[in-house]
């Protein structure tokens, strides 16, 4: 995401962002390590490790097999292992060599200078590249990954809204490790002005995932066709509380307190927002996980105990680490994050903080809101 | 904000933004009392300079939104529940997911109109009303620093051209407005 970023903001002109280009370039640099996980799961997919994926279970297309369902069976041309295997491992791969490629044309342009701009237009052929590719391929993951958990169900704004959520994660850690490292008195030249307006990135993006949320719920709730509303009804009624909360975090909270001008330029009130949408992102994507997940569990323990589970026969009883995030969660997110800012602080170690040759590096350094 | 009638306005155009700044920061060391400044765009930090506050247009914004909220809110549970109660799709009456939309365009609207009227209220625009200008390239390619000249002497004039020619002024002029 932080790549898109980064992309979509060299192909728009701007030039404030310049002087922390760096810091989403070494977000971009987890795409590796995030590819070797996926990599387990894909193995997942085809060695029947977890049942993560009610599609992925044998027999699902054949008709004449006790376990064969209909739905599945006719989303099975997109719902299926290869191309859940094609999808993580070519398009994981096609953005990891984007964000190298972006990398090393920035960290070129440090070592021979400017070059008549030469580079920043290649970097500015790169970046429109990828502002695609990144657009649609990562609307076809997010599928895969995270919608096709609750396999029967779809709905065409999920890819907006997980996006909506990315980014807002994205401006959320940015502006943390931004105010940690001035802590530690690096990036002396990022001052309010520039807090202020990954701020309004912030806010925007906050209210936009806010609108996606509730249109997705609307027009769903409007329509009150079974299939889909079956999604709504699980979390409604089994995660009241997470339901709840997840609008007061993502959406209140953020909105009422960056409303104001100035919270947006002081780093505690800025600080610790990025935090509370933290979390609040975080507890989305439980939502958008966790429940789905609990149901192929449960139905993948009858299978192999010999029966057939009808969907809509399952009764719902609580279940530390499905109803709420349990311990293991926590640590799970706790450990990637590190990890996250593992790989990110070495990355942002090899190369200079500020990307020295830049030709909007000038007017990023005179930034004023 | 508000011109009052009649003013004696002695003025001063610069020809770029970096010299005008420069002369706000001269007349703010000698303590002469600007009138006001006028420029074709907004100047990035002229604003503290010039010790003006931050406008209140934006909590004036907040309050009109928030009365747009409480009367699409209010209005349509009056109707929805009270006034004259229709099923819509087999959904209670009391619906709230489909009051959202009509909600949030009420506040936008009530925000919006609420902050135009006040704005050109205060500023004492509308329709018919004419503002003189000091000289018309101010809209154009020139910066104007304006001084109030109504009961100044010979010598503060005097001395307030004094100052236009040595911060770089271009053109200077006295006009009654």
């Amino acid at each position: 995401m932080s790549l898109f970023i980064l992309a979509a903001f060299t192909t728009a002109y701007s030039g404030w962002h310049t002087v922390m280009k760096r810091v989403w370039e070494a977000y971009s640099g987890f795409l590796v390590v995030g590819f070797v996980f996926l990599l387990f799961l894909v193995a997942g997919v085809w060695m029947h490790w977890h049942h993560l994926y009610h599609w992925a279970a044998d027999g699902i297309t054949d008709i004449s097999d006790p376990h064969y369902d209909a739905i599945l069976a006719g989303k099975s041309g997109f719902l299926n292992k290869n191309w859940y295997t094609f999808g993580t491992v070519v398009i994981v791969s096609v953005w990891a060599f984007f964000a190298y490629r972006l990398r090393s044309l920035s960290l070129q342009e440090d070592e021979r200078g400017g070059d008549g701009y030469a580079i920043h237009r290649k970097i500015k052929f790169v970046s429109a590249i990828f502002l695609p590719i990144a657009a649609f391929t990562s609307c076809a993951m997010i599928w895969q990954w995270v919608m096709s958990i609750d396999a029967h169900w779809y709905s065409t704004m999920f890819a907006w809204y997980a996006t909506a959520s990315w980014a807002v994660s994205a401006f959320a850690i940015t502006i943390l490790t931004l105010i940690y490292l001035k802590s530690k008195g690096y990036y002396p030249n990022v001052t309010a002005e520039h807090f202020h307006d990954i701020g309004k990135y912030l806010f925007g993006i906050s209210v936009f995932w806010t609108y996606l949320w509730f249109s997705q719920f609307m027009l769903i709730w409007y329509a009150n066709v079974g299939e889909e509303t079956g999604y709504f009804l699980l979390r409604r009624d089994n995660y009241t509380f997470i339901w709840y909360a997840n609008l007061v975090l993502n959406f209140v909270l953020p909105f009422l307190v960056l409303m104001r001008n100035d919270t947006k330029r002081k780093f505690g009130t800025l600080a610790f927002v990025s935090i509370i949408v933290l979390i609040g992102h975080w507890i989305d994507f439980f939502m958008m996980v966790k429940p789905g997940a609990l149901i192929t569990a449960k139905e993948a323990a009858l299978l192999e105990a010999g029966g057939h589970a009808g969907h809509h026969e399952m009764t719902y009883e609580f279940m530390m680490g499905f109803t709420i995030p349990g311990f293991l969660e926590i640590g799970t997110f706790l450990g990637f994050g590190a990890l996250f800012m593992y790989v990110a602080f070495t990355q942002l170690a090899k190369a200079k903080l500020e990307p020295e040759h830049d030709p909007y590096l000038a007017e990023s350094l005179h930034h004023h809101v | 904000m508000a011109t009052a009638t009649h003013n004696e306005v002695l003025f001063g155009l610069y020809d770029d933004e970096e010299i005008l700044m420069d002369a706000v920061k001269e007349a703010n060391a000698q303590h002469l009392t600007i009138m006001d400044v006028y420029t074709p765009f907004p100047v990035h930090g002229l604003d503290p300079l010039l010790g003006l506050k931050e406008s209140r247009l934006h909590i004036a914004g907040f309050i009109y939104g928030s009365i747009g909220t409480m009367t699409a809110f209010g209005v349509m549970t009056w109707i929805f529940t009270r006034d004259w109660p229709i099923i819509f799709g087999g959904k209670p009456y009391w619906s709230v997911p489909s009051f959202i939309p009509i909600t949030f365009e009420l506040t936008v609207l009530f925000a919006a109109i609420g902050m135009v009227v006040t704005f050109y209220t205060v500023c004492g625009l509308g329709p018919g009303v004419t503002n003189p200008t000091l000289d018309d390239r101010i809209t154009d390619d020139k910066f104007c620093i304006a001084f109030r000249t109504n009961n100044s002497s010979e010598e503060e004039i005097s001395s307030l051209r004094s100052f236009f020619d040595r911060t770089g002024a271009s053109f200077i002029n006295t006009k009654t407005i």
